[in-house]
């Protein structure tokens, strides 16, 4: 376990460290460039003058061999400073943080709907294999993944704010809020999850310790509960886990579309303006999270299935 | 003949989709009979204006450099009713009128002399006074991304003569500065909002509105200023969202949450023109969609060619489907609107012989597809690509379309290594005057020519333009050089943009403002509801 430990938390470093590597070198392996997109985002014209160019590049310290930049930078973030953004020249961790628990909160309960959806409908699936109930929830659920955030936030945004009034369309200032975007995010995990639960209660239906569990007598609920349930969690474990890390930084569609100022948003702003120390910044916290969080979730898996536990001792 | 501010008066006249076709008929019968609606909504005689109601304004953009007076965001400062300058440009009078500063007079051939405002307090209760002023101004002169409109180039320095006299200095003589002064970047603060490492305008306008709390890239909100110069405001306070998405603000106006969305995007006219409670207001706004072509080689470097490939556009169709109504046909590099637009000015007419013939004269033979790269920040221009993909290959002139990134276009197209790009500019960037635009995109030494076009007398008249001190002769060699570039069919102007907000019913006292710097003031009103 120890080993396990030390190699995964090697791996979070190395992961860390070369994503935002690949981020650092984003504004200057694109065609234009970055101090120009710099200076762009603060005055939107399409005037840039040369002598503007030369002395915000040079105080951003932006002529100096693309290594110093880079090291510089590690040498400040191991002394606990993120910088300060080239836009706006407040601190990056005091733009980070709001933005990754604004995302949190939203990823958290469009996930957690996610499975408090699918968990049933892929139990009811399993329990009623090759059944109309199956065909039924299988279908449904199968649509959900062709419905993408872009063309499912309009639909849900003209029903629910439009039609019926009940929710705000935007924004992000009281409880209601959340409810679209988190429903727009939650679809297509539904879909996954779902599926995953099926198969797995599927497998662990038809496993031998099912038949010898009956022969000791337990009933049908017994059985199910103790030992088929638990083991149609282990896929969803991981695949909450890979979601989860997924939209950490991969909600940016649903950001903009009901104006959230979250993670998405702030990466893909940071990215298009050359924010370099935002980008690099807002990179290492979503990948360090969503390492962890995979990380977490192959103990868990360890923990919830025995036949994996078994192949690594 | 009417004068040239009457003129601009009736053309900047704001256009308004309501329901009602006896109220449109009515509308554009005062249009056409010149007597205009001078950019105002005037309120209904049942309407009765709640001073306890509070306003939500969807704004397009959000502020990204921390308040900073020299960037963009000052637009949404000024919009909020938080920041005001010394002087300010109306669109209806079509002139520079008093705003903090009440007068203003040339000293000499390099100074100019502007008095402040008697009683004006900023929002902390300090007074403003010449050495505010000049600190604040100075502040934006020193910044190390200056505004354009106010940049070490065009203006040397600003100092405080006596308590209510403020002088600013150019490097040359300069008929335009009190048009530079009108820039919503030199919106002046009170000397506490520099106390700090940032800008912190919270407290330090002079503005009808006083913001009192932010949320970071959503929202700020304000309150009234119960002490403003201007008079009594009307609204308890208000609440500016930045939302960048123009389908949530076209939501946000239909459902209520917004009062006023700006920029509704064209996708979502239709729907906006047919919902109750909600008026669509349209005006023209500086902005042309424009194919630029590269004067500078083959074959582009030949008149008849580009005048050919003109001949060849359907602008009307393409107005009416792209822009689905929210752009009219370009008639020149100028809007019709604009008071130095030629007034005999018409959009040119799809004529494909012609084209045919102007194309032989030329010589073209279509040796290989000539290349259009068409921006992807702009959605819109994929279909305008497709648009002209089609009517140039109705007269033999087969093109391709590429889509990029303006950042990733731009190093080749200044440097002249391109066919056509599509792009749009806005023509009164700097200052409510085309000058800047006029000289950076098109005279020789331009610092913006993406046409690389070279002319000796249109360079001459923009020259003698940037001398001329009197708007109405300026007025007329900007015409002259809008002609030019016409007449040398330099660029393909499509189409004008249309400026186009959306309000409630019970917003009163809106006046549209094509370049949204003036959105909040003390005579914004909403009724109760």
């Amino acid at each position: 376990m120890i080993t396990f430990l030390a190699k995964r938390t090697a791996t979070l470093v190395a992961a860390v460290l070369l994503s935002s590597f690949a981020v650092f070198l984003i504004p200057y392996v694109t065609p234009g460039d970055p101090v120009r997109k710099i200076i762009r985002s603060r005055v939107a014209g399409d005037i840039v003058d040369d002598a503007t160019v030369r002395a915000l590049g040079e105080s951003l310290g932006l002529d100096d061999p693309l290594p110093v930049q880079y090291l510089r930078w590690l040498g400040d973030f191991f002394t606990g400073d993120m910088g300060l953004s080239h836009i706006s020249r407040t601190p990056v961790v005091d733009q980070v943080m709001p933005a990754m628990g604004i995302t949190l909160s939203l990823v958290i309960v469009a996930l957690g709907a996610a499975v408090v959806v699918s968990l049933p409908l892929g139990i009811v699936a399993a329990l009623k294999q090759g059944s109309r109930t199956d065909k039924l929830i299988t279908t449904v659920t199968q649509s959900f993944i062709a419905m993408p955030e872009y063309w499912l936030a309009p639909l849900l945004v003209l029903l629910f704010a439009l039609k019926l009034s009940l929710l705000p369309s935007a924004g992000w200032n009281t409880a209601s809020s959340i409810v679209l975007p988190a429903v727009t995010l939650a679809l297509r995990p539904i879909s996954f999850f779902t599926s995953a639960v099926r198969s797995g209660m599927i497998d662990a239906l038809e496993a031998e310790h099912i038949s010898a569990a009956r022969a000791r007598g337990l009933s049908h609920v017994q059985t199910v509960m103790r030992h088929v349930v638990p083991n149609g969690l282990v896929p969803l474990s991981t695949l909450f886990a890979v979601w989860f890390a997924g939209l950490l930084g991969g909600s940016v569609i649903v950001e903009v579309i009901f104006a959230i100022p979250g993670m998405g948003r702030l990466l893909y702003d940071s990215v298009v303006n050359s924010d370099i120390p935002l980008a690099q910044g807002g990179v290492v916290v979503v990948v360090a999270l969503a390492v962890t969080i995979t990380t977490l979730a192959d103990f868990l898996h360890r923990i919830l299935s025995p036949k994996v536990s078994g192949a690594l001792a | 003949m009417p004068s040239r501010s009457g003129m601009h008066s009736r053309r900047f006249t704001l256009r308004t989709r309501g329901r009602s076709t006896a109220a449109l008929g009515l509308a554009s019968l005062l249009v056409l009979s010149g007597c205009g609606l001078s950019g105002g909504q005037s309120a209904s005689t049942e309407q009765v204006a709640d001073t306890n109601e509070r306003i939500v304004v969807d704004n397009f953009r959000a502020p990204v450099a921390n308040w900073a007076p020299e960037s963009d965001a000052a637009y949404i400062l000024s919009l909020s009713g938080c920041l005001e300058t010394l002087t300010k440009y109306d669109s209806a009078q079509g002139k520079v009128v008093p705003f903090l500063a009440t007068e203003w007079k040339q000293t000499s051939p390099l100074e100019w002399d502007f008095t402040l405002r008697e009683g004006v307090k900023f929002q902390d209760g300090t007074e403003l006074t010449a050495e505010a002023v000049a600190g604040s101004l100075n502040h934006v002169l020193k910044a190390k991304v200056p505004a354009r409109a106010f940049s070490p180039s065009v203006v040397s320095g600003v100092q405080a003569i006596d308590a209510k006299t403020v002088r600013v200095t150019t490097p040359v003589e300069n008929p335009l500065v009190p048009f530079r002064l009108a820039s919503v970047n030199t919106g002046v603060l009170a000397p506490a909002a520099y106390a700090g490492a940032t800008v912190d305008p919270f407290g330090h306008c002079t503005g009808p509105f006083t913001p009192v709390s932010e949320k970071a890239k959503q929202s700020l909100t304000l309150d009234r200023n119960e002490n403003y110069w201007g008079g009594e405001v009307q609204l308890a306070g208000g609440e500016v969202r930045f939302i960048t998405n123009g389908a949530t603000r076209a939501a946000q106006v239909q459902t209520g949450e917004a009062d006023i969305s700006l920029s509704i995007p064209a996708s979502a006219l239709s729907t906006l023109e047919n919902a109750p409670e909600v008026s669509v207001l349209k005006a023209d706004s500086p902005r042309t969609a424009t194919l630029y072509m590269n004067n500078g080689r083959a074959p582009f470097n030949n008149v008849d060619f580009r005048k050919a490939l003109r001949s060849a556009l359907d602008l009307e169709a393409l107005a009416a489907s792209v822009y689905e109504g929210a752009a009219l046909p370009a008639a020149g590099p100028y809007a019709p609107s604009e008071p130095w637009a030629a007034s005999d000015a018409s959009s040119p007419k799809q004529n494909v012989e012609e084209a045919k013939k102007l194309l032989a004269a030329a010589g073209y033979t279509p040796d290989k597809p000539l290349e259009i790269i068409a921006i992807v920040e702009r959605a819109e221009f994929a279909d305008v690509a497709t648009v002209v993909q089609d009517n140039l290959k109705n007269i033999g002139v087969p093109v391709v379309i590429q889509a990029k990134e303006y950042a990733s276009a731009e190093p080749d197209v200044l440097a002249g290594n391109y066919d056509m790009i599509l792009s749009q500019r806005n023509r009164l960037i700097d200052i409510a005057d085309p000058i800047g635009f006029l000289t950076a995109d098109y005279t020789c030494k331009g610092t913006y020519n993406l046409s690389h076009f070279c002319d000796e007398e249109y360079d001459s008249i923009i020259t003698e333009a940037a001398r001329t001190s009197n708007s109405e002769e300026r007025y007329k060699l900007y015409a002259k050089a809008g002609q030019l570039l016409n007449d040398q069919a330099v660029n393909l102007w499509l189409v004008n943009e249309q400026a186009t907000d959306a309000i409630r019913s019970n917003v009163m006292f809106y006046v549209q403002d094509p370049l949204s710097r003036y959105v909040l003031t003390a005579q914004t009103a909403k009724s109760g509801s």
